[in-house]
């Protein structure tokens, strides 16, 4: 393996936190679901490299199925969020407050 | 005899379901002829039964209900000869009052409800006289209390008598408790309910168990009977219409406890201390009942309390071992008090609703027809020699004489003095209500009353005057009765006394009667104002406070805690704490509703800070290990 284990986990790391920090800070519901693909990618890089790492084919099999439920998930997700911002007009996160108590 | 057994029960209760279920698509006059009808193919089969009798005692199974673990509540008929007259008594006085009845209840709207609850109770008195399982008697037991209840508070919309009813179920549900003790003792030492079986079977009892069952069945009798301590519902059972206190509280339901203990007196006569407790009770009744009749000035109440007082002899009779002197008793009170009821409706109803004899007067002019009835109701009473309860009461007070025990002839001089105050009190009531006087009832003031109201009273009134020709003590057709029913256990056709001692009672007892008869007259003859209750009069007038006693000692009392328990502990303490708890939870909630702000962006931070706090807990057991 050229790319030291240590390497791979580090990017996982930082594209993972990246996508946390514009889950967090962004107020849009599409940079959200971007920022949630983010963090699933950087976990399937994680689990690439370990596969590697002890020769487990595991790991890429998951990946595959990430990428599956993935591309579930942001038809879903853009659906919704078209559907919504026909209903209310809006694309902002916080503008949908009927859950609070 | 299966069939026709079958149907004389079958009768009643299918008037009773025809006019219940179809009665409001019927006539006034279709109602009243299906319950008639009903009654009087009851009668037919009674009088069929007892013609086609070839064995002395037959059981006859009619159906099964249930069996479970060794008990089986099988509908059987104990069909004896006591059976027999108790069913041809039941079924005639009934078929008579129905008669009446029809012409009773001609305004009334409640006419459907009147006659459904009226065969009903003659099915449920039908089962009492004839069923062998003592559950099924239990059955007609609680079946005939309940047309009681019903028919006493059927005017209910008078809160008093529905009190008066309410006040006579509960009653007498203190007497049917002990029956359903005695029913459990049955059953633990007989394994079955069957009266035959338990008759034949009296060797497995001790005689403590005796006594106890004996002393059972006298209390459950005590209160389906208002006899002493529990009378009091029968005076207040009078706000029912006169039929039904002709029918119920008179003629069959408050018999029905007498019965009972006639049924079972095998038990009875094994313990000379429940006959003796039988004995005094009976007494002491007659007694009370008589005193108290002395001075009521409601018609309907002195009829009520001589009931309790006539009813008294019966158990007297049973106490002393005699139970053909008991039931000829029985069935001679049944004919003339039925009749007594019943004139005493007539009477009311021509006076528009008047229940006071003090103001009544002058009625034996104005209402000659039914003051004749009246009067031979009155002479059998008040046991004018020769006539209607002469001879019964005679023979119970004879069977009392010459009953072993000093104890007996205490009893003796007690029902000598009350038959004397039955003489009495009856005449007063005659004297006082029908006599001519000058401020009694004019012409104008009577009410048209249909003739055929008295007119069927008179098959009655000449079964009350003349039945003493069924056990006459000599002559011709001698102890009919006695002779009949020697086949029921325990029964004796003949009271063994010496000639002087049956002569010197039947001259004593028309001594006092006529005795009685003749003070009446002088005493009432021209009383016409109601006297002030002050005194003995008072004593006398509330039962001897019988009734205030109860309802200090054991209402008063009851009604206080069960207003504790509720007010206090039920809604003060369960309620309130419940509703305290469920408070705090709400209040929780309230707080914990802050959480949910609805704000997506702070629902995704605090995850990340929940997960990241998870990550670094993690870590740090790491590093520790």
């Amino acid at each position: 393996m050229i790319v030291p284990y240590d390497h791979i986990l580090i990017l996982a790391v930082l594209l993972f936190l990246t996508g946390a920090a514009c889950v967090v800070a962004r107020r849009t519901l599409i940079m959200i679901l971007i920022g949630v693909e983010i963090m699933l990618n950087a976990a399937g890089i994680a689990l690439v490299g370990g596969s590697l790492k002890w020769g487990v084919l595991g790991g890429q099999v998951f990946v595959i199925f990430i990428m599956a439920v993935a591309a579930a998930e942001v038809a879903v997700g853009l659906a919704l969020i078209v559907h919504s911002h026909r209903r209310s007009g809006s694309v902002e996160a916080d503008h949908y407050h009927l859950m609070k108590g | 005899m299966k069939t026709v057994l079958l149907l004389l029960m079958l009768f009643p209760l299918m008037g009773a379901a025809l006019n219940a279920l179809l009665g409001r698509y019927l006539t006034r006059r279709g109602v009243a002829a299906v319950a008639c009808a009903a009654v009087l193919g009851a009668l037919a089969m009674a009088v069929a039964a007892m013609v086609n009798t070839t064995a002395i005692t037959r059981d006859i199974r009619l159906f099964d209900w249930f069996s479970v673990d060794g008990f089986q509540a099988v509908m059987n008929v104990h069909y004896d000869h006591l059976a027999a007259v108790m069913a041809l008594m039941i079924t005639f006085v009934s078929s008579v009052i129905h008669l009446y009845s029809v012409s009773f209840m001609r305004e009334d709207e409640g006419i459907i409800r009147y006659f459904c609850y009226l065969n009903l109770f003659v099915f449920a008195m039908l089962v009492i006289a004839l069923a062998d399982n003592l559950i099924f008697v239990f059955l007609g037991w609680e079946g005939v209390g309940f047309c009681s209840y019903v028919l006493i508070g059927f005017w209910y919309s008078d809160e008093a008598k529905a009190a008066a009813g309410r006040k006579a179920f509960l009653l007498t549900r203190i007497g049917d408790a002990a029956f359903g003790v005695a029913l459990g003792l049955f059953f633990l030492i007989f394994k079955d309910l069957s009266i035959s079986h338990i008759v034949a079977r009296t060797s497995l009892l001790s005689l403590g168990t005796a006594t106890l069952l004996g002393l059972l069945l006298l209390w459950a009798a005590v209160g389906k009977s208002a006899q002493l301590p529990l009378l009091v519902w029968l005076p207040d059972a009078m706000a029912g219409p006169s039929p039904v206190s002709a029918l119920i509280h008179a003629a069959t339901m408050v018999t029905a406890g007498v019965y009972l203990l006639m049924r079972l007196f095998p038990i009875l006569i094994l313990s000379p201390a429940a006959l003796m407790c039988t004995a005094i009770v009976g007494t002491l009744t007659a007694l009370f009942g008589s005193f108290a009749a002395l001075v009521q000035s409601d018609i309907k109440r002195v009829l009520a309390y001589s009931t309790i007082s006539q009813v008294g002899y019966m158990l007297l009779a049973v106490g002393v071992a005699d139970i053909v002197g008991g039931m000829f008793h029985l069935l001679s009170h049944a004919f003339f008090k039925s009749l007594l009821f019943l004139a005493a409706g007539c009477i009311i109803q021509a006076l528009a609703g008047e229940h006071n004899i003090f103001r009544m007067g002058n009625l034996r002019r104005h209402l000659p027809g039914v003051s004749l009835l009246f009067l031979a109701g009155c002479l059998c009473l008040g046991t004018f020699p020769l006539l209607g309860g002469y001879f019964s009461k005679d023979r119970i007070l004879l069977a009392t004489f010459v009953h072993s025990g000093e104890l007996s002839k205490v009893l003796w001089v007690i029902g000598m003095a009350a038959a004397f105050l039955t003489s009495l009190y009856t005449f007063r009531l005659y004297f006082i209500a029908f006599q001519d006087r000058p401020d009694g009832r004019k012409k104008d003031e009577f009410l048209q009353i249909p003739g055929f109201m008295s007119w069927v009273l008179y098959p009655l009134a000449l079964t009350a005057l003349f039945d003493g020709l069924l056990n006459l003590p000599g002559g011709f057709g001698k102890l009919f009765l006695g002779r009949y029913l020697a086949s029921v256990p325990g029964s004796i056709v003949e009271v063994h006394a010496t000639a002087r001692e049956i002569w010197g009672m039947r001259i004593g007892s028309a001594a006092l009667s006529l005795g009685g008869m003749v003070s009446a007259y002088f005493l009432w003859r021209r009383k016409s104002e109601e006297p002030a209750l002050r005194g003995l009069r008072q004593v006398l007038f509330t039962g001897f406070y019988l009734d205030i006693f109860y309802e200090r000692v054991i209402a008063r009392p009851y009604n206080r805690i069960a207003g504790l328990l509720w007010t206090d502990i039920d809604e003060g303490g369960l309620d309130r704490g419940s509703e305290k708890i469920g408070g705090g939870f709400q209040r929780l909630s309230q707080g914990l509703r802050l959480w949910t702000t609805g704000r997506l962006s702070t629902y995704l931070r605090m995850l990340f800070l929940g997960f990241a706090a998870l990550l670094c807990l993690l870590s740090l057991s790491w590093y520790i290990q």
